[in-house]
């Protein structure tokens, strides 16, 4: 193994969250309908029909184009991939051929090790999505559903050399295509569908070997696993003398196995042409300075940010800018504080993430806001409520939309640093434990824990510790 | 006069006069099918008697309830005061390509034999919403692949209503057939190389071919989608404005319909034609056709009363006002039928993807093993010779490898052709002509079976035509006489885009001026003509 390089390309579908599909008005996602529900002549083509194109799946698929870095063309074109197959019910697919809407391209993974793989984009265009068939009882099925569901179609260069990089690309381009709003992105779903070209060569060489393409790789996890046994049996073949040939494999997730589904000796031919039923897409070129503009900052260029303006560690900048509305709660915090930046990571990173994880909502989604959350931690840090009140008033604000300062108000749960209020407490709690009193004068100091106990259970926590210890000290000493 | 004869135009005034029923007027239509028309096509065995042969044989489906409905929601809207719209009980027949829910729709094919569409063609939507009445569905060549109708599975095919000998013409034949056999007063048909204005020409009346994108495709099942334009049948010029106003405009459900306001074609009309510049082209006096042996080009002329009718136009336009320019150069137009043949090809072979025998349409009725076995049988039983041809040449010439020597070059070809026009028609360019006049066809109707079989011979046929279908441009055709043989004579005004007024003024003064010709007082044979010998 350590003799051989893996070398992988990964062709990727991602279904655009657009509304309505790209060629007609039935709603784009079907999720859990029953099949043949959501489909109207266009898309399930009928005799006579024609394609509209919809203009925010065009804007979806440039602003990805744009986020990958690609060029957008001006001047794109659909064309029709002509064949046969039951869940293509016009027996051609409309997508784009020598005039795709994304030019180029690039992703830049961060591996966890800390170093950078740099990987090309080789194709990225604008498609419709065929429906799905399945065989039930010796009958075929098919389902019209997914017929012209928007998908940009998006192919990288063999530029990934392992299950782990693979995975990692699948990792930050869900994460992209969530922060810029364009995909679900859910794998589970088939809103990011993934298919691996995988080819060996010996270290240090630069031909590329016959690759095997695995379909139906549809989660991280499958990812890394069936690159990694695929490399693994190109290597023992070549090994024992064999070669590989150009088959299509299918990866089965459940029992983590490959099987070979088709040999691909001769390419299919397509016969595509241009698509007669569509114009020109033409973006001009303030509607693509618009989309450009449109682009949020990007999670990588956000991520180094982060340690750079705010002086966050590496693993905090990731965690932070892992989803974009916890990168912007985090931002917002820290305006309405005024600063404290490692404080207001500190307390997203360990409480508000398990909040939010808890309560199953994104950042954007909480009722506790960037403000309330910044006042909770100035309150904390000025001593007017402990740590632990700050923490549990997370939860109360979260659930009662109150202003924390309200809430400390109404349930009186401010520090008791009054020390006269507190002094009074105290001699009644000294004067009801005249044996420990006695043993902490006759030397044994460390009853002073204690004693602080004995206070926090009587003020319910919220005597200020400073103060307690300072006036236990002086009534015990003297 | 028979309420059949009289145009569109009269008929839609009266009604909406309140002076005749559109019930009446449907009653009489129906009463005329009954009476020239014949069995109706239908895959079924038929018996050739010999009044038969005499039939026109146009529809295939005459759609008596949906007409007669049609019709009384018109007179309703009448005695109600409201206007029922510029076609008010005007009847139509529809080509049978065009999809109109609660019939069904065959493309004159054994696939779409049982097909009924869920929704109406926004063409015949307009139609109806104008207040026309819909009689039923005409006949066609298998898919509209053809120039003869011979090649519908739906038999017995439309026989031309001058000479029932004779063929009517295709694609648009049923159409053509029906509006000259006053069956019906107005038609729609298609033209994606000359499907209308060749049966038009042949059957001695008007028919039109829109700029591409004018009228709307949606509904219309689609040959060659990038040639494909709906257009208007009628019996004179003003009917086939008056047709043409009712359905032009932009489609939402089209993105190749055009956005361009819609003109005023009748007022058009009122215009004469003093100071139009009107241009003959020698390169419209014959056709040429390649030896399939040696590949050699030859020229054979176009026949002689057609071609002096094209002159005798000239004469009369030119008597009205109008400039005659002569020898303008059209030199890509022989190249119009090689082009049709790799870009229609292509384009038919993959639109006929769609039926396969999983969703509707024809499935093999045999026992299949597998799915292709499936795709096989179902195609190879649904489709008749025509369109099966016409996909094994289109794979043929889309398929990786010979894409670039055919399609691409083909398309150059057609950006060429379109140049010859862009030249003519240049206002500030050396012609800056108004409208081409040239012959439709190259000759008057063929005999049924004399053509029919020799797929290259029959496409040949739209030579005249095909030109304007590559290049966009408006054409109409319209009766300019008849030949020895007592068949009609069509010529050919071709405009600038978007000028169907232009073309449809000239036509119209045209007509105007000839009012009188003796020929026009002949009678088609189904109308009870004499037939000459």
């Amino acid at each position: 193994m350590k003799d051989y390089e893996v070398i992988i390309g990964l062709e990727t579908h991602i279904q655009l969250n657009t509304v309505t599909k790209i060629f007609c008005s039935c709603k784009a996602d079907s999720w859990e309908d029953e099949p043949n529900t959501n489909i109207c002549p266009v898309c399930s083509g009928l005799p006579g029909v024609l394609p509209v194109l919809n203009e925010e799946a065009v804007r979806k698929g440039a602003a990805l184009a744009a986020a990958m870095h690609a060029e957008i063309n001006p001047e794109s074109r659909f064309d029709r991939k002509n064949y046969f197959y039951p869940d293509l019910p016009k027996g051609y697919q409309i997508t784009q051929f020598d005039q795709p809407i994304g030019k180029g391209g690039c992703l830049d993974l961060k591996m966890p090790d800390g170093q950078t793989r740099h990987v090309r984009i080789h194709k990225l265009h604008l498609e419709e999505d065929a429906g799905k068939t399945k065989i039930e009882h010796g009958t075929r099925l098919v389902d019209f559903n997914r017929c012209g569901v928007p998908l940009v179609e998006m192919v990288t260069e063999p530029d990934l050399r392992s299950g782990d990089e693979a995975a990692q690309y699948l990792i930050q381009l869900r994460q992209l295509l969530r922060w810029i709003g364009v995909s679900e992105a859910d794998m589970e779903r088939g809103h990011l569908r993934c298919d691996a070209n995988v080819s060996i060569r010996k270290r240090g060489s630069e031909v590329l070997n016959t690759k095997t393409e695995i379909k139906n790789v549809n989660s991280i996890d499958a990812v890394r696993q069936a690159i990694g046994e695929e490399a693994k049996r190109q290597v023992e073949l070549v090994e024992s003398g064999g070669t590989v040939k150009s088959y299509t494999l299918d990866w089965d997730a459940d029992r983590g196995k490959l099987t070979m589904m088709r040999s691909k000796e001769s390419e299919a031919d397509y016969r595509y042409f241009r698509e007669p039923d569509l114009l020109p897409v033409v973006l001009s070129e303030e509607k693509i300075e618009a989309i450009r503009a449109g682009l949020p900052e990007l999670p990588m260029v956000r991520r180094e940010r982060f340690e750079r303006e705010y002086g966050l560690s590496a693993y905090d900048a990731e965690i932070l800018t892992g989803e974009r509305s916890l990168s912007e709660y985090f931002e917002a915090a820290v305006k309405c504080f005024g600063g404290g930046e490692k404080s207001i990571s500190n307390w997203m990173i360990n409480d508000l993430t398990r909040l939010m994880n808890d309560l199953d909502k994104t950042a954007a989604e909480l009722i506790l806001t960037p403000a309330f959350l910044a006042e909770i931690i100035r309150l904390v840090e000025e001593g007017k409520i402990n740590a632990a009140t700050g923490k549990n008033l997370l939860r109360k604000v979260e659930e009662s939309g109150r202003d924390p300062v309200e809430i400390v108000e109404a349930e009186g749960l401010a520090v008791i640093a009054d020390s006269g209020a507190l002094r009074t407490q105290i001699e009644a709690i000294l004067a009801g434990a005249p044996d420990e009193v006695a043993n902490f004068k006759a030397g044994k100091e460390s009853l002073l824990g204690w004693f602080v106990g004995q206070v926090m259970r009587a003020t319910g926590g919220k005597a200020d510790p400073k103060l307690t210890r300072e006036i236990l000290l002086e009534l015990l000493k003297n | 006069m028979k309420l059949v004869s009289i145009s569109a135009f009269e008929i839609a005034q009266k009604v909406r006069g309140g002076e005749l029923k559109a019930s009446q007027v449907t009653q009489e239509a129906l009463a005329q099918i009954r009476k020239v028309d014949g069995i109706p096509g239908s895959l079924l065995p038929y018996q050739v008697s010999a009044e038969e042969e005499r039939k026109v044989h146009a529809f295939i489906q005459v759609t008596e309830e949906m007409a007669l409905a049609q019709a009384k929601k018109v007179d309703e809207a009448v005695a109600n005061g409201e206007d029922p719209g510029m076609l008010a009980g005007v009847p139509i027949s529809i080509k049978d390509i065009f999809c109109v829910e609660g019939t069904t729709t065959t493309a004159a094919s054994r696939f779409l034999e049982n097909f009924e569409a869920p929704y109406t063609a926004t063409s015949v939507q307009k139609l109806i919403d104008a207040g026309g009445v819909i009689l039923g569905k005409v006949n066609l060549d298998e898919f509209t692949f053809g120039s003869s109708t011979e090649s519908s599975a739906y038999q017995p095919s439309t026989n031309n209503p001058w000479n029932t000998e004779h063929v009517p013409g295709g694609s648009s034949g049923g159409s053509a057939a029906s509006v000259a056999a006053e069956e019906t007063a107005l038609s729609l048909g298609t033209d994606t190389g000359g499907s209308i204005r060749q049966p038009a020409a042949f059957c001695g009346v008007v028919g039109l071919k829109p700029t591409y994108g004018r009228i709307s495709r949606l509904g219309l099942i689609a040959f060659s989608s990038s040639l494909d334009c709906p257009g208007p049948i009628s019996r004179d010029v003003r009917d086939a404005a008056l047709m043409l106003q009712a359905m032009a405009g932009q489609d939402p459900k089209d993105s190749t319909s055009s956005v361009r306001p819609v003109g005023n074609y009748l007022q058009a009309l009122e215009q004469d034609v003093r100071g139009l510049r009107i241009g003959l082209s020698p390169d419209y006096e014959a056709v040429y056709y390649p030896d399939l042996e040696t590949g050699e080009i030859h020229r054979e002329p176009i026949q002689k009363e057609v071609h002096d009718a094209v002159l005798r136009a000239a004469e009369v336009l030119a008597k009205a006002g109008a400039e005659i320019v002569e020898n303008v150069p059209m030199p890509n137009t022989r190249y119009g039928i090689p082009v049709y043949f790799v870009v229609s090809r292509i384009e038919a072979a993959s639109n006929l993807h769609r039926f396969d025998g999983v969703k509707y349409g024809y499935r093999t009725k045999s026992e299949v093993r597998n799915l292709e076995e499936l795709y096989r049988r179902t195609r190879a039983e649904g489709f008749g010779p025509e369109p099966k041809l016409r996909i094994l040449m289109g794979m043929y010439l889309s398929a990786a490898g010979y894409s670039s020597d055919y399609y691409q070059h083909a398309l150059k070809v057609r950006a060429m052709i379109r140049r010859d026009f862009d030249r003519v028609f240049d206002p500030i360019g050396e012609f800056s002509l108004d409208a081409m006049l040239t012959p439709t066809t190259a000759a008057t109707a063929f005999k049924r079976k004399d053509v029919f079989g020799d797929s290259l011979l029959m496409q040949y046929s739209d030579q005249m035509t095909v030109a304007s279908n590559h290049a966009g441009v408006p054409a109409v055709t319209i009766p300019a006489g008849l030949d020895d043989g007592g068949l009609p004579i069509g010529i050919q005004l071709i405009g600038n885009d978007f000028c169907e007024d232009m073309i449809l003024r000239i036509g119209r003064a045209f007509e105007q001026k000839t009012q009188d010709d003796a020929w026009r007082k002949v009678r088609p044979q189904a109308l009870g003509g004499e037939v000459q010998a």
